[in-house]
């Protein structure tokens, strides 16, 4: 940027910023204004709902507590999820025998949503928590087996002719280059695997649930408090994201050769 | 690294090689038919060919990554039968691992064979530095420019040490200048550390300023039409008299579409 | 070990058939374990119910009401309107808005900030607030479904059109188009791929969000007979409606691809 900047230029950075304080604004005015009744909260109900949650309890506990609930459930399920996923695809993708073995059973189960499991896992495992451990293992796992198998496929032929030229036998070629170069896809796949985690566990815990975020909005919902509903939404919302960056943190520490892609 | 004068012993030779592939519309295309060549020991060995006619699947053979139809690649008399340590290869499309430093992709052969870490990075450095690359060890490949992609690409190839470089039009996805420049580079790097060279292109130019002989192929399938031996002292120069007298003479004699 | 590496890419593609035997033994093991884990009384059939019953129910479901209070026809049918419906408002929005938000720099700057905030909220997460703003009717479901398919045609549309190679855009304007002209006739089929992705992704977003809802606050559908299922402890209705899930989410990826490969014939996957 140069130091010197004309006003539209500055108008233009600002605009931003700008769009979303009119957007607050304009909230404000209609929820205060009472054309929506009490259905909308204004701006300032939601952040004195927030502040209000994080030291009073909702149900069993405090904001803090519901937002470890879910974490809890969300990360169990995602480990899980990626130590069996991942070799599973590696090993279907390398492996011609295991790919017709594993891959049609997969395919099987592939197309049916993870939120779909929902009455299932509640039959099987009754309401607590297990199940939805279960739900979030079905939403990380299929992207995590899917991606690792794409990720090995696709490597490039004249890598691994590269690596056979300089003497690398099978086994080396699956470590030094199919893995390395599957890396990336895997990364999407956990990406991918991670929100459809988090969207997992709010299905779940809305399903039937005493703490955790999913629940903390449909409590809202039976409360008649959409306050308390929106702020939920906005801490999901955050979360979600705040997770996505952490994984892409990792993935840079990683692939630091992957060079930077902006969005 | 010790001095290896030409022997005129052939190192590796094809013989009688065929190979076809099976084409789309159920023909069976054929690229080579009945290549015969020898390369004698420490010799720049330059195929000439015009482009599409088999010369990549030539030297994939060679290298032991593909296999012919029928005939036979002989290292030292022994028949090629897959990847060997003793053949080199450099790709046109560099075929750097992006995963790896400059460091790691010159020093892998010697990884999968188990060498030990310092040994290999000390050989490898020594290579790096050959190829005018010292101070980018570290470096990952999508930060080096495309001809310093291709130094890592011969680095590479000589730190296995084999006696055998097979280098598949290795400047061809490069720009003009940076091509003449590591045409020179390649000279000065083989004057240091003689190996027995089979180079491809389908430039006549760099052929003739590169080679001690040139095989010329025909177009599809690909047999060898002529071979020119280039008696013209180092360096080159592309405008001298005797350079064009010769390009001329190939010239005459290729299938180069233009 | 068999790998692919052996044979340079695409050259030798001959069918294996001992391949697709293995494939066929290790579907046909699947349905025996299945059956013997509940026929061997492992797994109780309260739980899992045999494959063949499996089939049963799903052909009896065709005209049987019973348990859950409508056939698997009428169950399908509410289910794809719904989804379809919000889907297809939603993309008619979505994609246009995401290209003009990639071409306008004004548009972008106004618009993305609101989105960004809207974004990573998971569509599921508007269950509550749509329930308490439109009731358990239709219209909560719809406000959903919407939302669900909106956020992915808006992204990828706004992706796709700023990858728009440079060279084009200077080339069109150099023939002296408008820079609307210039977006319609460069833009907006140079970003067809990434809009197409957009609306993979929104239909399979639109139809998982559409079980969620019916799981929640529904009185047909899909969604709403798998959760019957469970109550009425009956496994072999849950599975026969995951599995109708399942093969109807499939079954319109696979016509968009076409669709795709209809209006992009340009593109080859």
């Amino acid at each position: 940027m140069n130091a010197k900047a004309s006003p539209a230029e500055i108008f233009s950075r600002f605009l931003p910023l700008t769009s979303l304080l009119l957007i607050i604004i304009v909230w404000q005015f209609a929820a205060t204004g009472g054309y929506f009744g009490k259905s909308l909260p204004s701006p300032v109900a939601v952040v004195n709902q927030f502040v209000d949650m994080l030291a009073e309890p909702v149900g069993k506990t405090i904001l803090g507590g519901h937002i470890w609930a879910s974490m809890r459930r969300v990360l169990t399920a995602f480990a899980v999820a990626v130590l069996i996923g991942i070799p599973m695809g590696l090993l279907m993708g390398w492996n011609k025998k295991a790919e017709a073995i594993i891959k049609p059973i997969f395919e099987i189960f592939r197309p049916i949503p993870p939120i779909a499991w929902i009455p299932l896992a509640i039959l099987w495992f009754g309401i607590e928590e297990t199940p939805k451990v279960f739900i979030c293992f079905i939403g990380a796992f299929i992207p995590a087996v899917m991606n690792a198998y794409t990720g090995i496929r696709f490597t490039d032929p004249l890598l691994l002719d590269a690596a056979r030229s300089q003497g690398a036998n099978l086994r080396q070629l699956f470590k030094e280059v199919a893995v390395p170069s599957a890396l990336p896809a895997i990364f999407a796949g956990l990406q991918n695997g991670l929100s459809l985690c988090w969207m997992c566990v709010l299905a779940a815990e809305m399903v039937g649930a005493e703490e955790g975020v999913g629940y903390l909005i449909l409590r809202g919902m039976d409360m008649s408090n959409p306050a308390m509903i929106i702020t939920g939404m906005l801490i999901i919302g955050a979360v979600g994201a705040l997770i996505a960056v952490g994984l892409r943190y990792v993935e840079r520490w990683v692939c630091p050769w992957k060079r930077e892609i902006s969005m | 690294m010790e001095a290896r004068n030409i022997d005129v012993k052939s190192e590796i030779s094809c013989q009688h090689l065929y190979k076809s592939f099976p084409g789309m519309d159920g023909n069976v295309t054929e690229v080579l038919k009945d290549v015969n060549l020898s390369v004698a020991k420490n010799e720049f060995l330059v195929i000439l060919g015009p482009g599409q006619c088999g010369k990549t699947t030539l030297l994939n053979i060679m290298a032991g990554l593909d296999s012919s139809d029928s005939g036979e690649i002989l290292l030292n008399d022994v028949p090629v039968s897959g990847p060997n340590p003793n053949l080199g290869l450099v790709f046109q499309r560099m075929a750097l691992m992006p995963w790896k430093t400059v460091m790691g992709n010159v020093s892998m052969g010697l990884k999968f064979r188990g060498v030990s870490k310092k040994e290999r990075e000390e050989k490898a450095r020594y290579f790096i530095n050959l190829v005018g690359l010292s101070g980018f060890e570290k470096s990952y490949p999508y930060q080096l420019s495309g001809g310093m992609k291709q130094r890592v690409g011969i680095a590479r190839a000589y730190c296995s040490d084999p006696e055998v470089l097979l280098m598949d039009e290795p400047f061809g996805a490069l720009d003009a200048q940076t091509r003449y420049m590591m045409e020179e580079e390649i000279l000065r790097i083989w004057e240091k550390a003689k190996r027995t060279v089979v180079f491809v292109t389908n430039n006549i130019e760099e052929a003739i300023y590169l080679g001690d002989r040139i095989v010329l192929l025909s177009r599809c399938p690909a047999t060898v039409k002529a071979v020119y031996p280039i008696d013209l002292a180092r360096p080159r120069q592309f405008t001298d008299s005797r350079f064009l007298e010769v390009r001329q003479k190939i010239a005459d004699n290729t299938d180069l579409a233009l | 070990m068999a790998t692919r590496i052996v044979a340079a890419p695409g050259k030798i593609r001959s069918k294996n058939n001992s391949l697709v035997w293995l494939s066929a033994a290790s579907l046909v093991v699947f349905f025996i374990i299945w059956y013997g884990l509940v026929e061997s009384g492992i797994i109780s059939k309260a739980l899992l119910s045999p494959p063949a019953e499996v089939l049963t129910t799903f052909i009896s479901k065709f005209s049987n009401r019973a348990p859950d209070g409508a056939t698997l026809g009428a169950h399908f049918k509410t289910s794809l309107t719904l989804a379809l419906t919000g889907y297809i408002t939603a993309v008619v929005v979505g994609a246009p808005l995401g290209l003009l938000m990639g071409w306008y720099k004004k548009v972008d700057s106004i618009v993305k900030p609101i989105f960004e905030v809207i974004r990573p909220i998971p569509p599921i997460a508007w269950i509550p607030l749509a329930i308490l703003w439109f009731g358990i009717g239709l219209p909560a479901k719809a406000f959903i479904i919407w939302l669900s398919a909106f956020v992915p045609s808006v992204i990828n549309s706004y992706a796709g059109i700023k990858l728009t190679e440079p060279v084009l855009i200077n080339m069109s304007r150099t023939f002296g188009a408008t820079n609307w002209e210039t977006f319609l006739r460069v833009g907006v089929p140079s970003a067809l791929a990434m809009v197409f992705t957009g609306l993979r992704l929104s239909l399979s977003s639109a139809w998982m969000t559409l079980v969620a809802a019916e799981l929640l606050a529904a009185t047909e559908g899909l969604g709403y007979m798998i959760q019957m299922g469970r109550t009425l402890a009956r496994p072999d209705v849950i599975i026969v409606g995951m599995l109708t899930i399942g093969l109807t989410g499939a079954a319109m990826a696979f016509i968009l691809e076409r669709f795709e490969g209809k209006l992009a014939p340009w593109r080859r996957s």
